[in-house]
């Protein structure tokens, strides 16, 4: 196919193309306020709901890791043992392959920390002589039952104590609603994917004419193309910054009263809020979208506008 | 080598309507020619074959040395950027200026700002229009609006103009006026096939006509014929 008689300028004329999309598509946006928040708002919610439920898991995921002694195994030892026997019975097992780690505690320890906790100072007071026996706080390295087990057949051993099946249900409700979040950010982002796709097809169709107008100039798919590329860009990029910002306005609001309830706890936890990077990839992630529900939208359009062979 | 061969074109639309029959003919480098026939003829079907708006049923249509039957996906772009098309109602986009409507072809083919700016404002000066570039359609007289449509489609020096009823809403002074424009065109190396049912014209301008009836081409008339006639 021979050329138009006139010279491409490569580079240059596609960048032209895309700075004259960019800034037309931004001034479509600007000039249609309310069709826009619209279009933003649906979308920020979709986007939020997901992501709120995301952050939530996080923090139960956190809050559950800081009560990590639950995974420890408390082996009591018999009251007549002194220290001593502690002390080098924790550096025997400290020296097993399914051991992490061993603390400790001493029953003076014991004592203040009861004494500490609970209130109980002046029946502690009243008992005379510490009744508590040293315990050994171990830390498990793979199959914690199995540890347990092992630890229990001690002769050393008066009673072990190991908490780890509420720690395991919670494990597993977090592995759920991590998938419940993956099920519902696919179908809210799904749903991103139309609200986008639905307006920009709108623009197409109030546009029809002026599309058809450049296709018998000559203009290539790409060109006829770009500037809803951009619009839909434009709206994710505003919907992922809305529905951080909505997530950022809810977590605020429930830091208070969450404090609280964790004081009541003995514990400082309180929310954390997305890391820089996740930030970034949630905007990014959005603009992204839109981009690819404007995309499927106008090229669903420009093969309908082929010439078909009879 | 004809700038546009039609060889036993025929076009059949979905629901079975016969809107070409047959038609050869073939247009030659810098010549001007006339479409004509009753309403329904197969005039716009025919237009729309060369500009690729539709594709023929049987038969070839070549534009110099392409096959447009073989024209598809990204390349029916590249060959519209050849064919120039005027069009009854202008189709300018009223949102843009004059001078922003001429320059499309342009930055469609990725020219430079500079050059695009000396083409623009060349044609302008040619057609009358130096001191409307910034004013929008809307603003413009018909006459005016039909000057800018052939503007747009001359800028980009194609190889062959389209018009399809270029006259249709105007004015006899200004049909002339038009028509004088056309006719200046092959002096550049445009090729010019104009679609009008206005016999009267079509006479007082003594060029080639094709007579379309009911998608047939009844007959080929030269200019030498039509002065005779």
């Amino acid at each position: 196919m021979h050329e138009a008689r006139v010279h491409h300028s490569g580079p240059v004329a596609w960048l032209d193309h895309h700075v004259y999309s960019f800034v037309s598509s931004l001034g479509r946006v600007v000039r249609r306020p309310w069709a826009t928040l619209l279009t933003i708002g649906v979308m920020a919610v979709a986007l939020a709901l997901p992501l709120g439920l995301w952050a939530v898991l996080d923090n139960i995921g956190r809050f559950g890791g800081e009560l990590r002694q639950s995974r420890e195994i408390a082996v009591f030892l018999k009251p007549e043992l002194g220290l001593d026997r502690a002390q080098a019975l924790a550096t025997t097992l400290r020296g097993r392959g399914d051991v992490a780690a061993v603390a400790v505690k001493t029953p003076d320890e014991g004592l203040r920390e009861l004494r500490d906790r609970g209130g109980l100072g002046a029946a502690i007071d009243a008992l005379g002589e510490n009744p508590l026996p040293s315990v050994l706080l171990v830390t498990p390295r793979g199959d914690e039952t199995a540890l347990a087990e092992s630890l229990s057949a001690l002769p050393e051993a008066d009673q072990v104590q190991h908490d780890a099946q509420w720690r395991k249900r919670l494990d597993g409700w977090l592995r759920f609603g991590g998938r419940v979040v993956w099920v519902l950010g696919l179908l809210l982002g799904l749903g991103a994917l139309l609200v986008v796709g639905n307006t920009v097809r709108l623009d197409i169709q109030s546009r029809r004419e002026e599309i058809g107008v450049l296709q018998l100039l000559g203009a290539s798919d790409g060109f006829i193309r770009r500037p809803f590329l951009y619009l839909g860009a434009w709206y994710g990029l505003a919907a992922g910054a809305l529905a951080l910002g909505l997530l950022t306005l809810a977590a605020w609001s429930l830091r208070a009263p969450l404090a609280d309830l964790a004081a009541t706890y003995g514990s400082h936890f309180a929310l954390a809020g997305f890391p820089p990077p996740v930030l970034a990839g949630v905007v990014v992630g959005a603009a992204l979208l839109g981009w690819l529900g404007a995309g499927l939208v106008a090229g669903h359009f420009l093969r309908q506008t082929r010439p078909t062979d009879a | 080598m004809p700038v546009l061969r039609f060889d036993n074109v025929s076009k059949v639309y979905a629901g079975g309507h016969q809107a070409l029959r047959e038609v050869s003919f073939d247009v030659e480098p810098g010549e001007m020619l006339f479409l004509t026939g009753h309403s329904g003829a197969g005039k716009s079907t025919l237009l729309k074959l060369i500009h690729l708006a539709e594709r023929p049923s049987r038969g070839a249509v070549v534009f110099g040395e392409r096959n447009l039957h073989k024209v598809r996906g990204g390349r029916v772009a590249l060959h519209r950027r050849d064919v120039g098309v005027v069009f009854q109602d202008h189709r300018l986009l009223l949102d843009r200026s004059v001078y922003e409507n001429i320059a499309l072809p342009l930055i469609l083919r990725g020219m430079r700002r500079r050059e695009i700016g000396k083409r623009v404002r060349s044609i302008l000066e040619r057609l009358g229009l130096g001191e409307r570039e910034r004013a929008l359609p809307t603003q413009l007289s018909a006459g005016e609006q039909q000057r800018v449509g052939i503007a747009r489609a001359v800028v980009g020096e194609p190889k062959l103009l389209l018009a399809d009823e270029p006259t249709g809403n105007l004015d006899p002074t200004l049909s002339a006026e038009i028509m004088a424009l056309f006719a200046s065109l092959p002096e550049r190396g445009t090729s010019v096939l104009v679609a009008s049912h206005d016999l009267g014209l079509v006479k007082r301008m003594k060029k080639r006509v094709l007579v379309l009836d009911h998608g047939q081409l009844a007959d080929d008339i030269s200019p030498e014929d039509l002065a005779d006639a």
